[in-house]
């Protein structure tokens, strides 16, 4: 696993408890491992991780679908 | 809060001549327009509040009950309570787009012809509420700490089943919020202007929530006339107690904790949502919410 995204997954394991593994192209959001009510609590976590806050008036929800595409857009540099 | 012995909504609709329903709605009303007031004329601005006093009760702060707060200097603690006080009110501006949205968005619709008087009473003071509190933080801070919920694309829910959600999340909203503004308001170390939001907002919350708890009960008897099953009762159940986790959870902002000055935000807000004292507060300012939705069967009490 990728360093980078390993406390995006913990976090994500640690909320769906009958997730073993998240191969980098599953859809978070399809698959409800991410929701509407959790997602507040994953962008502070994300905040966290790049440090600086997001403006989620300006984003593209499908940025957030897969560890692939976050790593791509948030959390690689 | 939500009468005890509120009598049991009767499997009726509420487009039905609910006479009961009917005598609530009128006595509201008469009371809204009895305490109408002119929202800007009605408070003193001052040109600051002072930053060396406290804007919010010292316990109603996320650190309270914790050994965190005893480390706390009285400048930071004077500096955590104004930015959790900025935070509460930008969280109640967010709340009130939210439920203005949903609320217009079902006035003088069919199923909602009975509640449609009151939902202008309704949408007028949450207009209302929602310019003070911008005016405060605008005003006091600089600013309106960013909304940071989004609604993910989801499958459509069975109308009656998202009317009732609507409704039951903004009651919850409502309580959680009025379970800061009687302490706020009541708080005699808080600045006049404070206490007088405060305890404005109370007292118009008060008929939003009488309204909305008969109104919540009501679409829930709906819900179970038309043979909700265990299934759909648990999904429900489920749903509502992580809003309500979700609510509280907000409470906590890194944002606020770096305006404050206290490091590692988002770690700290993490070390206190598992605090044991912290979890006793939660309890608290739910009570009434959970004794509320325990009481007419959308909770069980072994939830």
């Amino acid at each position: 696993m990728d360093d980078v995204t390993k406390p995006v997954v913990d976090w994500l394991l640690e909320r769906n408890p009958t997730v073993d593994e998240i191969p980098e192209d599953l859809d978070l959001i399809e698959n409800r491992l991410i929701d509407s009510l959790g997602f507040m609590e994953f962008v502070l976590l994300l905040e966290d991780l790049i440090g600086r806050e997001l403006q989620l008036d300006q984003i593209d929800v499908d940025q957030f679908r897969t560890l692939r595409s976050l790593t791509h857009h948030f959390l690689k540099g | 809060m939500c009468p005890p012995n509120t009598p049991p909504a009767r499997a009726a609709t509420a487009t039905a001549d609910d006479t009961e329903f009917r005598t609530l709605l009128d006595r509201l009303s008469d009371k809204a327009t009895a305490d109408y007031y002119n929202p800007f004329t009605t408070f003193d601005w001052p040109a600051t509040i002072p930053t060396d006093e406290l804007w919010m009760s010292p316990e109603l702060l996320s650190l309270h009950g914790t050994e965190l707060m005893d480390e706390l200097s009285t400048a930071q603690l004077q500096a955590l309570s104004r930015w959790e006080s900025v935070n509460f009110y930008s969280l109640n501006v967010h709340g009130i787009r939210e439920l203005l949205i949903e609320v217009t968005r079902r006035v003088h619709t069919p199923g909602f012809e009975l509640p449609s008087e009151f939902f202008h009473h309704f949408i007028g003071e949450e207009n209302d509420h929602m310019w003070f509190f911008a005016t405060f933080c605008l005003k006091y801070a600089g600013k309106i700490y960013p909304d940071k919920s989004v609604k993910l694309p989801e499958a459509p829910r069975d109308p009656d089943i998202e009317n009732f959600l609507v409704f039951a999340r903004i009651l919850v909203f409502e309580q959680i919020v009025d379970h800061y503004n009687v302490q706020l308001a009541a708080d005699r170390r808080l600045h006049p202007t404070v206490r007088h939001i405060n305890r404005l907002h109370h007292q118009d919350e008060s008929r939003h929530i009488a309204f909305g708890c008969r109104l919540v009960h009501l679409l829930w008897e709906r819900l179970l006339d038309r043979g909700l099953d265990e299934a759909a009762r648990h999904e429900l159940r489920g749903y509502l107690g992580r809003y309500l986790t979700t609510s509280i959870e907000s409470l906590y902002n890194p944002a606020a904790y770096r305006d404050a000055g206290l490091p590692d935000g988002f770690a700290l807000r993490r070390r206190l949502l598992a605090h044991p004292a912290r979890q006793a507060a939660h309890a608290k300012v739910l009570h009434k919410t959970t004794g509320f939705l325990n009481r007419i069967g959308v909770f069980d009490d072994h939830r």
